[in-house]
């Protein structure tokens, strides 16, 4: 058990020679406020990567990351979910925080991002970039509302921008849904199936109707938020009123008829 | 840009869908989103199996999943309906005494065991491959709405019965009985020529040509409205599946469709049209015979409401007194396979659900007592 490979880690410990190694001991980490079994993690993980600057980079993350006002805890939690945070240049992860800043993730917003969703700071700004971008100049959220996206939803920024342009326009044309309610009901974590799902259910059931020019609708449409943001049995049970069963069925259906529409489009495309 | 409309401002399968909505959401009630949702997704099908045909197709469809609904009943639910149709009798002066009824509905199912009619279990979306023909050139099966088989299984073919079927094309229901082997004389008859070819070519992929002859079938395209006039008290049992609003198709598709603004006289019509259909029907029937209507719309206008005006007038026009006959018994043995309406005042609904999605199907059972 996990006893053993204490042991031997031990014993690795005389194995590391250098500066760097030194620096970065079993002690030192557990100095630095991590658990045993955090800092023997850490640790291994460090003494297996190739690369003489391996360790150093990871002194860096460290100091980077409690920089952000992170504790300890948190910081292993964020290693073990994202080793890739271990790679990044000093310089690199000052520049992604100093980036994260400027699209308006102050103190409490930036910690929690990063805790979140570390893989933040692995991304090149560029993509960051881009997708905030994509976000005011596409789909005309204001800059606050940017940053409640990137905020609430970190994961955007490894969407394919198409893709997200599709989503976008399906629940602002499809489903009638200004800017400010998307953000609210945090549109961005919720995948493209997920969102047309439940309102197409709703729509066949005809709980849900696409305004007209005016914005007008016959029925009174449920709230974008009151749709996504629940578990799904609350969803049929107090939104779309119906069976377990029948959401079942419908979301098969709904996945054949949607492969059979692809199936058209790639053919459309290539002949 | 990519959700402007492109087609007309309101297409025929919008207004029928407006139209629904309205008629629908009050006659339903609380089943209507189920109901709707059902009738917008991809349907459920049937395989009714040829007897005629040379290939073991049983076998085939049940190894893929299917299983046949009408022998898919247990005894105990025969039991049970017995003594419940016993104890629920109807008091409404349309409907009759009950008992022998039972018994009665029971037979069919003796009779129809020929009738093969295999589905995928409830919730299965799969579907069925098309029919491959034997070598004779026959078709293994015929895909149809599973709910179109149980007007068929209600109207209760004897051996020997001579029977009408007033508004055939394109024949689904024509081979269902045909499946039963024991008829003595069938008249298949629709006013469509170009459908009654369409008729004839369906019967022809399915049955052998001798079955097919002069001594067993004739095929007319006569306006079934003056069936009374050619042919009157003739037959032991006439199926009137007439011309309705075919509820599912005219959500689906916009070519044809009876809601189009240029139908609407003609849909107007349509309850007159049937109510002539069901009273020349009964004038067909000698009396003592059996009459079932049918349709594949939800509406009341076209289903009660035919019904309840042509025992009226059968009786103030002809003299002859029909007899509601309870199909609860039929009802309740397939009950795992199809969603009824519940408490219908006259005759019996299958209605669309998501996990069992075949009909609309409403069916009303008359006896010609005199
Ligand atoms: C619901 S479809 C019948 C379906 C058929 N029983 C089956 O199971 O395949 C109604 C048919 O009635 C026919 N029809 C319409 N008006 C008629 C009339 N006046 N006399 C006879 N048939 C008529 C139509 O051509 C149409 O084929």
């Amino acid at each position: 058990g996990s006893d053993c490979i204490l042991q031997s880690n031990h014993h690795g410990v005389t194995d590391l020679s250098g500066k760097h190694a030194a620096e970065l001991s079993l002690r030192s980490l557990v100095n630095m406020g991590f658990t045993d079994s955090q800092a023997e993690q850490i640790y291994e993980t460090v003494s297996k990567a190739k690369g003489a600057s391996s360790a150093k980079h990871a002194l860096s993350a460290l100091s980077s990351l409690f920089a952000l006002g992170l504790n300890a805890s948190t910081v292993g939690k964020l290693l073990e979910k994202c080793p890739q945070l271990y790679t990044i240049k000093e310089s690199q992860f000052q520049q992604r925080i100093g980036n994260l800043r400027r699209q308006g993730l102050g103190e409490g917003s930036l910690q929690r991002v990063v805790s979140h969703y570390p893989q933040i700071l692995v991304v090149p700004m560029k993509k960051i970039n881009n997708v905030g971008m994509f976000l005011r100049e596409k789909c005309l959220f204001t800059v606050q509302q940017v940053t409640e996206i990137l905020r609430d939803s970190p994961a955007i920024i490894e969407e394919d921008l198409g893709e997200l342009e599709y989503k976008f326009q399906y629940v602002y044309f499809r489903m009638g849904v200004k800017q400010a309610e998307m953000v609210k009901s945090k549109l961005f974590r919720f995948t493209l199936n997920e969102v047309r799902s439940r309102h197409c259910f709703l729509e066949r059931r005809g709980l849900y109707q696409t305004p007209d020019k005016k914005g007008q609708t016959l029925i009174v449409n449920p709230k974008l938020n009151s749709i996504l943001t629940v578990d799904q049995d609350t969803f049929l049970a107090q939104v779309a009123k119906a069976s377990a069963e029948e959401y079942d069925v419908f979301q098969r259906l709904m996945a054949r008829e949607w492969q059979a529409e692809e199936h058209q489009e790639n053919f459309e495309a290539v002949s | 840009e990519k959700w402007a409309a492109t087609r007309a401002k309101y297409p025929p399968t919008t207004l029928a869908l407006q139209h629904f909505d309205a008629a629908y959401g009050i006659q339903l009630g609380h089943l209507w989103p189920s109901v709707r949702a059902a009738l917008l997704c991809e349907r459920k099908y049937g395989a009714l199996v040829n007897n005629f045909s040379d290939d073991d197709v049983l076998s085939d469809l049940q190894d893929q999943g299917c299983r046949d609904f009408i022998s898919d009943t247990d005894l105990e639910v025969h039991l049970e309906q017995i003594s419940a149709v016993g104890v629920e009798g109807e008091s409404s002066d349309l409907s009759t005494k009950t008992s022998d009824i039972s018994h009665q509905q029971l037979s069919p199912l003796q009779i129809s065991r020929n009738i093969k009619c295999l589905v995928f279990p409830r919730g299965d979306i799969t579907r069925f491959k098309p029919a491959k023909p034997d070598k004779f050139g026959l078709l293994g099966y015929y895909l149809m709405d599973a709910a179109s088989v149980l007007p068929c299984l209600a109207l209760d073919v004897q051996e020997g019965h001579n029977v009408l079927d007033l508004c055939a094309a394109p024949g689904g229901k024509t081979l269902t009985l045909l499946q039963t082997q024991c008829l003595g004389f069938l008249c298949v008859n629709d006013s469509s020529i170009s459908r009654t070819l369409r008729l004839k070519r369906v019967l022809h992929s399915y049955t052998p040509k001798p079955f097919l002859s002069g001594d067993n079938l004739r095929i007319t395209s006569f306006d079934g409205t003056k069936w009374g006039e050619i042919e009157r008290d003739t037959f032991d049992r006439v199926l009137v599946d007439v011309p309705c609003t075919t509820d599912r198709h005219s959500l689906v598709e916009d070519d044809n469709n009876i809601f189009s603004r240029s139908r609407t006289g003609e849909r107007r019509r349509l309850p007159q049209l049937q109510l002539e259909l069901l009273l020349a029907g009964i004038e067909a029937t000698h009396p003592g015979g059996e009459i079932l209507y049918s349709t594949c719309t939800l509406s009341q206008t076209q289903n009660q409401s035919v019904v309840e005006q042509a025992i009226h007038l059968a009786q103030e026009n002809h003299s002859i007194h029909l007899q509601v006959v309870d199909l609860k018994p039929l009802t309740h043995m397939f009950r795992k396979t199809f969603h009824f309406a519940p408490n219908l005042h006259l005759g019996e609904m299958v209605i669309p659900h998501l996990a069992a999605n075949f009909g609309p199907i409403y069916m009303c059972k008359l006896k010609r007592l005199t």
